[in-house]
Order: C-alpha cells, then sequence, then structure tokens
C-alpha cells in the first residue's frame, strides 16, 4: 500500500487518473481517493494541513501493516528549470529551524536536492535549495506511522527566479505533475517493492489465526503465540503450523507448550 | 559504492573528508549538522537501510578510547579499544551492530589526529605499562580502508610507540596498504573466522574463508603478526566437524608458532540488541534457536556453551600452546 499527500486538487488530478483512484471516501476532512494498492489525499496548501491530512490518510488504511508514504508537489527553486523534479534528502522547517533526512535507500533515477518548508510563499529563493510550504508536516507525521526508508518527498519545480510563482494556474500545476507521470510511477513501485518486501518479513504466521480461534488465548499468550509462530517460520517455513498432536490438546497452555517442545527439538540445541 | 554522502559541516574542509569525497565524485554530497541528526532518530530499520547504506562523514567529539569490557583481551592487563568507525561493510546475521544501532549508514570519524592525541594520553598514564589498542570493535578494522586509509595512517604512529599495541580485526582481504609497509611488531593482524558452512548462510558480502586465510598467508610471509578469531562460536549439529575442518583448513598454510594468539568467544548478545535483531529478522533461524538470558545477555544455554567451547579449546590444543589461546567472554 502506498499513500499519497498533495497539496492541491490540481496536483492530485494527474494521479488520481493516471493511478485511477476514482473511488472517492465520504465523510472525510480532506478529500481521499483509493484504489485496492493506493491512497491519496489532498491536504490544501501549508504544512499543517499537510500533517493534518496525512494523520487522517494514516488512519484510514490499515494498520496492520507499514505503507509506504509518498508527497508529491509543486515546489520553487532560484534556477532549477521549470519541470524538473526532486526527491528531497534533506527536509528543513524553516520556520523551527527542525530538519530529517529521508534516507536513500532506493534505486531511482531522479536527482535528490534541499528542500526548505516555509510558511509563506517564497519568491526570492536565497538558498540553493527547493522550496515548498508542506514537505515538513508531511515527513514528520508520517515517520509516525511507517519507517523513514518508506517516506519519501517528491517535488516537481513550477516557479524560478525568471518564471515566478505568480505565474503557476491549476492547468500548469496539473501539467508539470502528468508530465512527470513516468518517474512517479518508477519511485511509487520502489517504494511499495519495499513496503510489501518489508511486511512480507514480518507477516505473521498465515495458520495464527485458525490456531486462535480454535482455544482461548490469554492476551499474554497470544503474545508467546505470536514469537512461537515467528520460530515456526524461521525453522520450518512452509510446513503447516496445524499439527495433528495438536488436537487432541485442551487448553492454549497444551498447544503452546507441545508448540515450543517441537521447535525445541527442530532447533537441535536444546 | 556510495551513492550518497552526509558531511558534518565541522568536518567539511577536513582534508580527509575532501579526499574521500575525491574519491566519489558521484556521490550526492549532503551537509549536515552532526551525524547524529542522519544516524540516530527513530522510525529507521537498519534491514531496509542495509540495502544500499550511505556513508557519513563525521568529528568524533569525545569518548573516543574506552576500556575494554571485562574478560576482553589477548593477554594484556590494559585493554582498550577505539573506533574510528561505525557499521561495517559486511552483513553478518549474528552481528550485534545491528542491533546496537538503529541506522545501517557508516559512520567515518575523520578527526585520526584526535584520536591519536587520546591514545597518547593513555600511554601516558600507564607509566609505560603495555596497553592493548583494539581496533575493530564497533566496525571491522580493514574493509573500508582503500577509503579511510586508517592503518595506513595508524600503523606508523604505533611503529613509534612500542608500549602500545594495536589489534586490527577483521574479516577483509584489503591488506595492500600494509603490504606496502614493514611490518609493525606490536601490531596484530586478528582475522575472524566461522567455518564455511555458517559463512555461506551467516556471513553475507564477506570473503571466503580461503580468501582470507590467502591474506593472512601473505602478512605473515611478510613478517606481520597475525592472530586468529574464532568469535562468536556458533551452534550447527554438526559443530564439532565443522569447527574441526575449519581449524585444520586454517593451520595447514599458516605457522602456527608464529601466530600472535588465537582467541575464542561465545555467541553472546545483551538482551536489548538480541530483541531488535529479532524485530528486523524474524525470518533468521539463528536467532529461533534455544538461548537462554544471564544477567541481560542472551546466550546459548550453559551446558552447550561450555560444551562448545571445550570441544573448540581441545581442537585449538592440537595447533597451539595454551600460552596462545585466549577464550574471551566465556565462564571460568
Amino acid at each position: 500500500m502506498i499513500n499519497i499527500v498533495t497539496a492541491l486538487p490540481a496536483e492530485a488530478r494527474p494521479l488520481r487518473d493516471h493511478f485511477k483512484l476514482h473511488d472517492k471516501q465520504q465523510n472525510t476532512p480532506f478529500p481521499l481517493y483509493r484504489n485496492d494498492d493506493m491512497a491519496l489525499i489532498v491536504a490544501g496548501p501549508g504544512k499543517v494541513a499537510a500533517a493534518a491530512a496525512t494523520a487522517v490518510l494514516a488512519g484510514a488504511v490499515p494498520a496492520s501493516t507499514k505503507s509506504a508514504w509518498l508527497n508529491i508537489g509543486i515546489a520553487g527553486h532560484a534556477h532549477h528549470a521549470i519541470g524538473s523534479a526532486f526527491i528531497a534528502h534533506r527536509i528543513t522547517d524553516q520556520a523551527n529551524g527542525n530538519r530529517w533526512y529521508p534516507p536513500q535507500t532506493l534505486e531511482q533515477s531522479l536527482p535528490t536536492e534541499n528542500l526548505y518548508t516555509v510558511d509563506l510563499p517564497e519568491d526570492n529563493y536565497p538558498e540553493d535549495t527547493v522550496y515548498d510550504m508542506e514537505a515538513s508536516g508531511f515527513y514528520a507525521v508520517a515517520c509516525r506511522f511507517s519507517s523513514s526508508e518508506l517516506v519519501q518527498c517528491l517535488k516537481i519545480i513550477s516557479d524560478n527566479r525568471a518564471q515566478p510563482a505568480k505565474a503557476v494556474t491549476a492547468k500548469l500545476c496539473s501539467r508539470l505533475v502528468a508530465d512527470r507521470l513516468a518517474d512517479i510511477e518508477q519511485l511509487v513501485n520502489a517504494l511499495s517493492g519495499l513496503a510489501k518486501e518489508y511486511n512480507r518479513w514480518h507477516a505473521p504466521h498465515p495458520e495464527l489465526a485458525q490456531l486462535a480461534g480454535r482455544w482461548h488465548f490469554s492476551v499474554s499468550q497470544q503474545h508467546q503465540l505470536q514469537q512461537l509462530g515467528r520460530r515456526w517460520q524461521a525453522l520450518a517455513a512452509g510446513e503447516s503450523l496445524w499439527l495433528e498432536q495438536l488436537q487432541n490438546k485442551n487448553s492454549a497452555t497444551g498447544v503452546l507448550e507441545y508448540l515450543r517442545q517441537h521447535l525445541d527439538n527442530l532447533a537441535g540445541n536444546a | 559504492m556510495f551513492n550518497n554522502i552526509y558531511i558534518e559541516e565541522q568536518v567539511a574542509a577536513h582534508p580527509r573528508t575532501r579526499a574521500i569525497c575525491k574519491r566519489f565524485p558521484q556521490a550526492t554530497q549532503i551537509s549536515c549538522e552532526r551525524y547524529g541528526e542522519v544516524f540516530n532518530p527513530k522510525s529507521q530499520d537498519f534491514r531496509l537501510q542495509k540495502r544500499r547504506p550511505s556513508l557519513i562523514l563525521a568529528h568524533k567529539h569525545d569518548g573516543r578510547v574506552l576500556e575494554t569490557p571485562e574478560g576482553y583481551g589477548i593477554g594484556g592487563t590494559k585493554n582498550y579499544y577505539f573506533s574510528h568507525m561505525l557499521n561495517c561493510l559486511y552483513d553478518c546475521r549474528y552481528c550485534f551492530l545491528q542491533g546496537m544501532y538503529r541506522s545501517a549508514n557508516y559512520v567515518l570519524y575523520v578527526n585520526y589526529e584526535d584520536f591519536t592525541r587520546d591514545i597518547d594520553t593513555v600511554l601516558e598514564q600507564s607509566n609505560n605499562e603495555p596497553c592493548w589498542f583494539f581496533s575493530g570493535y564497533d566496525c571491522d578494522s580493514l574493509v573500508l580502508e582503500p577509503v579511510s586509509g586508517f592503518a595506513e595512517h595508524f600503523l606508523p604512529l604505533f611503529a613509534e610507540r612500542p608500549a602500545a599495541h594495536i589489534e586490527l580485526r577483521t574479516k577483509s582481504t584489503q591488506i595492500r596498504s600494509l603490504l606496502k609497509q614493514p611490518p609493525v611488531p606490536n601490531a596484530v593482524i586478528a582475522f575472524s573466522f566461522t567455518p564455511a558452512e555458517i559463512h555461506a548462510v551467516l556471513e553475507h558480502k564477506v570473503p571466503t574463508v580461503e580468501r582470507r586465510i590467502e591474506a593472512m598467508q601473505k602478512l605473515q610471509h611478510a613478517g606481520w603478526p597475525v592472530g586468529l578469531r574464532f568469535d562468536p562460536m556458533i551452534y550447527h549439529p554438526d559443530y564439532q566437524q565443522q569447527y574441526s575442518r575449519l581449524f585444520a583448513q586454517v593451520f595447514k598454510p599458516l605457522d602456527s608458532s608464529r601466530l600472535h594468539s588465537v582467541s575464542l568467544g561465545p555467541f553472546r548478545l545483551p538482551r536489548s540488541y538480541f530483541k531488535n535483531i529479532v524485530r528486523l529478522y524474524p525470518d533468521e533461524a539463528l536467532f529461533a534457536g534455544n538461548f537462554t538470558e544471564t544477567a541481560g545477555m542472551i546466550s546459548y544455554p550453559e551446558s552447550l556453551e561450555r560444551e562448545m567451547a571445550d570441544f573448540c579449546t581441545g581442537e585449538l590444543l592440537k595447533y597451539v600452546p595454551e600460552s596462545t589461546l585466549f577464550p574471551c567472554g566465556l565462564a571460568a
């Protein structure tokens, strides 16, 4: 699953069309669209709105697995060409000086850049850095719900000293995003792939639910069962946990004892 | 090798920083105030980062030379360790670094001169009593040598300080810089080994046992004191055959009488590190075995640990005298 946060409807539109995000969710404080693998929320401009929308989206998607998160939006830079795109390798909240360094673990073709998140539009571009208004709010919150390697910001340059921000229209904004769909798709696939791999590593044994349904496990016993399920996957990957010998166990305690003994024997260093 | 290099502002102009950055012209340079901003944040995943770690160039402010934990040593009474680097290019599944750090990025402290000053301070305070300095605790001493120039810098300094002994601990075959200089009698190049079967499944990216033996042989031939480290010992139902074969293979081409030291260590991890590693690698069979916890340390059950240590000690004594063998961290 990948969650996308944009500021503007004009940024979201080409993404909705391309990724077929036609299913608009009802009764959410921000426009939210989704399909089976992706959710997109339109936050409105500013880091506070971005943070709030990110939290809303986190509450709207399954929490049992880790999702990838991507903030896509337009930004300014003193001299980078209009339409060029960058991944943020450092995000600085200009108002409070807080900094984040999204880990660059993906093999991807886009260049990376420093990014300043500002509270008001920046027309002078004093530093050699990309300027936006959302990334710090998005990143700080998204990292609460996922691992930072799975959280990235993609910025497309919409304005520079030669072509100031006041010239940016909704139409231009949509076109800039649409022109970068190939890069966006590549990034989405890479991030989603990484999230899938992470979730595969951490997936509970598929038969644990079956066992939990047959016997009554206390909360503490459920933790023990999960640990045994993990050991089972490490020591007997692919083998059914639903052992014949478990059928005659009268209680969860008996099931846990048998599984523990069985695994200790498998481990061979008891 | 590195796509991104994070550079602390304080070391941006350091000649070592400049030289390293020159080696990687394609790498993106990212400035940071303190390396902890990149290395320490929560919500990082060591396993995900290990796919493509970055290099961080930093300044080590304090705690540069520290006393070793009790039981760590190869005969000396004053034992210290220092780490010019955090993390390792290799990916050994049993390594405690995975459980200790949140980030898999490599931190390289470039202010070697400050380390040297602190080593000198320790030496002064010890009144010329021999001191041992271990360098391969938080990293592999040699694997990044072509980039770090660590051994190239420090070994000549130790050559001038006969009371100071240094152990470079490694699984690397990066020995070119050592072979280019005369051997330093108070420096031991110690190579770590597990049996080939364990290496194949747990020591990812590590040179084969054969290549490491070959490197040792070259160093010994050139006159360097070399040592053997069988630490940690990893259990397998066939561990006796595996370790017997390994010892035979390792000792055959080496001149045992000129080996500086051989050490043996059990598999032990602090509980919190063990938990972190299991969280990272729930699918790893090594951690699904039977372990016990004693005083906050996770290890094989005592009887098994003792059995393995006794067996390996017995086997090693076929090749080296007792005076050369150092059991590290094993219960008496």
